[in-house]
């Protein structure tokens, strides 16, 4: 593979990545900011309910 | 067309970016988070660039590791992933232990568990990464890892639109060996099943070998403690799947292609919730993004890159291996850092059901790598 081959690859990958997240970014509602989860959940006394990939359901 | 791996210094034309300019993208993407997402993900977006910085630069590759023990019966990247997996244990049972807040990656052992897994084992060495692998490798610049990682995004999409269909193939509850022995004794255990490892790995390598290099060491005290790190901010394991899976699940919903509320696994309320969010509100993601970041940086400052020609077929088995890497990582409940180092570091059962299955795969998939000449 040529190095200007290498390159556009990377290139199509970062954009296509950054437009993937513009996209998701103004397609979504605003963030509530009034609700942003703790700076460190450990000792916040908040239950934490984010995704992971253990998850059954 | 080429196959790529961060191993060797070359300056064949890189996309060669320059490191100042992506500290102040990372910078402003970081005042971007914390201003309009949260404080706590434009942290945990630093914590992503480290990770992809120590598994780039420490070349932390459980696969390759794997693969050397495999073949050349080299154990020094099997000893760096259990010094990883000892310390993030050390770090993670007793704060799961003192903190309620924080949650272990417990999957159910179940037949979906088992096929996953393998599959999983079997795929990655065709691949040439695991999760974290392909995207690290991603960040680096390797053009397979890059056409890879939007087929494992699919691919994990899909899994977990079917995955109730595979538990319905048998299933228990998901078992905490901090619930069964307690914090001490789970960690006890967790850390004498680990030195078994090392037995039988000894066992299988013979004397006389070099055990661990320098690069492993420092690798894996970063990566535990980045790991402890994401644990104690977001108040769960590191994991790495979920995220590919919800970036695909949005982008299908965006097009009209699929409706999460007929989905078992979308249509339950945490999940529906997050497909309607910004992905940069997800902890996975974020942490994605980071490593992406993290590795680019790596390949900024030293152009760490090794192209071998790939063929047309080497292309396109690579490819539907990423897929099958994407979809069976959700039958398996993780890949090598959600289902491996995230379940065993927090005590669960299904992180050591996962590694003999996947180590099975594995003993496959670098006969068939060979044979496709990679």
């Amino acid at each position: 593979m040529a190095s200007s081959s290498k390159r556009m690859w990377q290139v199509v990958f970062w954009l296509g990545l950054l437009s993937f997240l513009v996209w998701d970014w103004t397609a979504s509602p605003p963030v509530d900011l009034r609700q942003e989860p703790p700076l460190i959940a450990a000792g916040s006394g908040q239950v934490i309910t984010g995704g992971h990939c253990s998850m059954a359901k | 067309m080429q196959r790529c791996g961060p191993t060797r210094r070359s300056s064949d034309g890189l996309f060669r970016v320059k490191r100042v300019p992506l500290a102040a993208v990372l910078a402003a993407f970081f005042i971007f988070l914390a201003l309009a997402v949260s404080i706590r993900q434009a942290v945990l977006l630093l914590v992503g660039v480290g990770m992809g910085m120590a598994l780039a630069g420490a070349r932390f590759g459980f696969t390759t590791g794997w693969r050397q023990l495999i073949e050349q019966k080299d154990p020094q990247g099997v000893a760096g992933q259990v010094l990883l997996l000892a310390l993030a244990s050390m770090a993670a049972l007793p704060l799961l232990g003192v903190f309620p807040e924080l949650h272990a990656a417990l999957g159910p052992p179940s037949v979906s568990l088992l096929v996953g897994a393998f599959v999983f084992g079997l795929t990655m060495q065709i691949a040439d990464g695991c999760g974290s692998g392909t995207l690290y490798k991603a960040g680096l610049g390797v053009p397979l890892n890059m056409g890879i990682l939007p087929l494992f995004a699919l691919g994990s999409f899909l899994g977990s639109v079917h995955l109730d269909g595979w538990l319905a193939l048998g299933q228990i509850e998901p078992v905490g060996l901090a619930g069964v022995f307690g914090t001490a004794g789970a960690l006890a255990l967790t850390l004498v099943l680990l030195a078994c490892t090392l037995l039988v790995v000894r066992a299988w390598v013979g004397p006389g070998r070099q055990w661990i290099e320098r690069r492993w060491i420092w690798g894996a005290v970063v990566l535990a403690g980045l790991a402890t790190l994401n644990l104690l901010l977001a108040g769960q394991p590191w994991g790495v799947v979920y995220g590919f899976g919800l970036w695909a699940a949005k982008a299908s919903v965006g097009l009209g292609l699929f409706d999460p509320a007929a989905n078992a696994f979308w249509g339950q309320e945490g999940n529906a919730q997050r497909i309607t969010q910004t992905v940069l509100m997800d902890v996975t993601s974020i942490t994605n993004i980071g490593i992406l970041g993290g590795a680019l940086w790596i390949a900024a400052r030293s152009g760490d890159t090794r192209a071998t020609p790939l063929d047309r077929e080497q292309w396109v088995v690579g490819l539907v291996a990423g897929f099958l890497l994407g979809y069976s990582s959700r039958l398996a409940f993780g890949c090598n850092i959600g289902a491996m180092l995230s379940g065993i570091s927090t005590g669960s059962l299904h992180g050591w059901l996962w590694v003999p299955l996947a180590f099975a795969g594995s003993m496959v998939g670098v006969r068939v790598r060979r044979h496709y000449r990679y």
